[in-house]
């Protein structure tokens, strides 16, 4: 009943881990689309909303993407019903947390246990969290530069034209002088 | 300061794999003979991974956000959302409960059906009326044209064929028997134990117990005495020893056993359920304890269980005759006083009983 137009061009399990491990943005493209009504459906029902439903389920796709990447990923069930059930455990630990009435939920795939995966996750995002507010509270225009250089992956030289560095040298001074920031407030809120 | 910064660049490219073979061999003895260096390359060397990781995974949600900017959510939100309707949402909730459900509703149908079906085959009640063979018919109607000639001559061209049982409910001749008994009939008549027959009518019918009550309609009959048994107004109990005196064949025949369940026929609670062998005739016998009450009257028995009989409790019996102007019952059934059969071994009872028992003989 879900998604007429799209589960056409749903990729076969094997079609979708193969697209992972070769960075193939389509293949991800369609994985995404041919679960996300599944996922909508699931939170919509249960005191969720559209956001709730794109965070919970983009975290699942991360997930699935990480693990398929770090080259434990078995397919030893459906990939929908690991998607279903990743997003399921995320999202009853978000209304635990929001103290949200959680005994009464409603499902509409099989479930099962995938709180490793998702434990292992939230530890990783944990660190991510870190990262990012160390980069919020580096200010500019440090955290622009490390960013440029180190997420952007832009040249020194790209870094050096864009602020106006007289050469990058001075950029690089300049880059590492935020570094050693970045690093304290990050190690310093990591332990 | 200048140092650190010079040494963070130098950690950096180290780890990137920037320098030449001579230069990581000169940093890579640094490392081993300084530990503050080396603490500095595993601490640079771990934010780099989170920095890679974290950097990945905000380029994947980029993506993914680029995907799901390319869904009409809002459609797909007014389909699968919660609907208005509680019926539809319910229906979305539990669609797979509901058709598991269903089916398991409509397989208990067929087979409580299949069950019905079985049981209706089995579980037939029979009345125990009893259809007089031509033989015995004959011979009754030899002794009758010995004992009484008020029988009707015609009946002998057209034989009863119907009996069963009834008992006196007052000396005046008022008897009570099974409706299942005398309905359908012509002309009724009973026989007593002396084998003397007095045609009687009927005066009332009770349909919802199968309960009649007869009155004898004969200048030959004489009042009886006081009647031996009393009527038990309340219910009996379970495993209570019962008997019953009746006309399964020409000569009045004892069957004993107990009440073996307050209800009846299919849980009827109108109904006792007796444990005593009865065949046809003993419909509308008298059902007493062993202390002379009257508790039931004989009215079926079940055909697929042996021993499983069916007593009409005696309160209905009671109820049946207050249909009958009370000042013409004369001297009638007492409740609950204690019967003279009381005390009394059986043989000496069925001695006082037989009066009052009577064979039920049916024309039509």
């Amino acid at each position: 009943m879900v998604n007429n137009g799209l589960k056409s061009s749903v990729p076969t399990d094997r079609e979708v881990i193969l697209g992972i491990l070769n960075n193939s943005g389509d293949t991800l493209n369609k994985l995404y689309k041919a679960h996300f009504a599944m996922i909508l459906q699931f939170i919509l029902n249960n005191n969720g909303n559209e956001d709730d439903a794109k965070d919970v389920y983009q975290e699942a796709i991360i997930i699935l993407y990480n693990k398929v990447k770090e080259g434990d990923f078995e397919l030893s069930s459906k990939l929908k019903t690991y998607i279903y059930s990743v997003c399921r455990r995320i999202w009853l630990k978000k209304l635990a947390q929001n103290s949200k009435k959680t005994g009464n939920i409603t499902d509409y795939e099989d479930v099962f246990i995938v709180d490793e995966d998702v434990e292992h996750h939230e530890e990783k995002d944990a660190a991510f969290v870190k990262m990012q507010s160390a980069l919020e509270n580096l200010g500019e225009p440090c955290k622009t530069i490390i960013q440029d250089f180190y997420i952007n992956n832009l040249s020194m030289q790209d870094i050096c034209d864009k602020f106006g560095y007289t050469n990058t040298d001075n950029a690089k001074t300049q880059k590492y002088k935020c570094l050693q920031r970045l690093k304290k407030i990050f190690f310093n809120t990591i332990n | 300061m200048r140092n650190d910064l010079d040494l963070d660049a130098i950690i950096e490219d180290y780890l990137l794999g920037k320098l030449n073979s001579q230069e990581t061999e000169a940093f890579e003895q640094l490392r081993l003979n300084d530990a503050t260096v080396d603490h500095k390359v595993v601490s640079h060397k771990v934010f780099l991974h989170t920095m890679e990781e974290y950097a990945q995974q905000l380029r994947l949600k980029e993506q993914l956000d680029i995907f799901h900017s390319e869904i009409d959510v809002e459609t797909l939100s007014s389909q699968l959302g919660p609907h208005p309707s509680r019926i539809v949402q319910l229906w979305r909730r539990h669609k797979s409960a509901i058709a598991v459900a269903a089916s398991f509703i409509a397989l208990s149908f067929v087979s409580i059906y299949s069950i019905q079906h079985n049981s209706q085959q089995a579980d037939k009640f029979v009345q125990l009326s009893k259809n007089v063979t031509n033989a015995v018919k004959t011979q009754n109607n030899l002794i009758r044209k010995i004992s009484s000639d008020n029988l009707p001559t015609n009946k002998q061209s057209n034989p009863g064929n119907f009996g069963g049982t009834g008992f006196a409910v007052s000396t005046n001749g008022y008897i009570a028997t099974n409706l299942h008994v005398i309905k359908d009939a012509d002309s009724v008549y009973i026989q007593n134990s002396e084998g003397e027959s007095f045609k009687v009518k009927v005066v009332h019918r009770d349909s919802e117990y199968d309960i009649a009550i007869l009155k004898i309609d004969d200048k030959h009959f004489k009042n009886l005495a006081a009647l031996p048994y009393t009527i038990k107004k309340n219910s009996t109990g379970v495993g209570e020893n019962v008997y019953t005196w009746g006309y399964p064949k020409d000569d009045a025949v004892l069957g004993e056993g107990y009440v073996s369940s307050k209800s009846g026929f299919i849980g009827d609670t109108t109904q006792y359920q007796v444990a005593i062998p009865l065949n046809p005739g003993n419909s509308g016998g008298p059902l007493l304890d062993n202390n002379g009450n009257l508790v039931g009257i004989i009215s079926g028995k079940e055909t697929s269980a042996e021993g499983a009989s069916f007593a009409i409790k005696s309160k209905y019996i009671l109820e049946a005759m207050r249909a009958i102007p009370q000042d013409s019952l004369g001297r009638k059934l007492t409740v609950d006083k204690k019967s003279i059969l009381s005390g009394m071994k059986r043989a000496k009872q069925i001695q006082k009983l037989q009066d009052y028992v009577f064979m039920i003989k049916v024309y039509n």
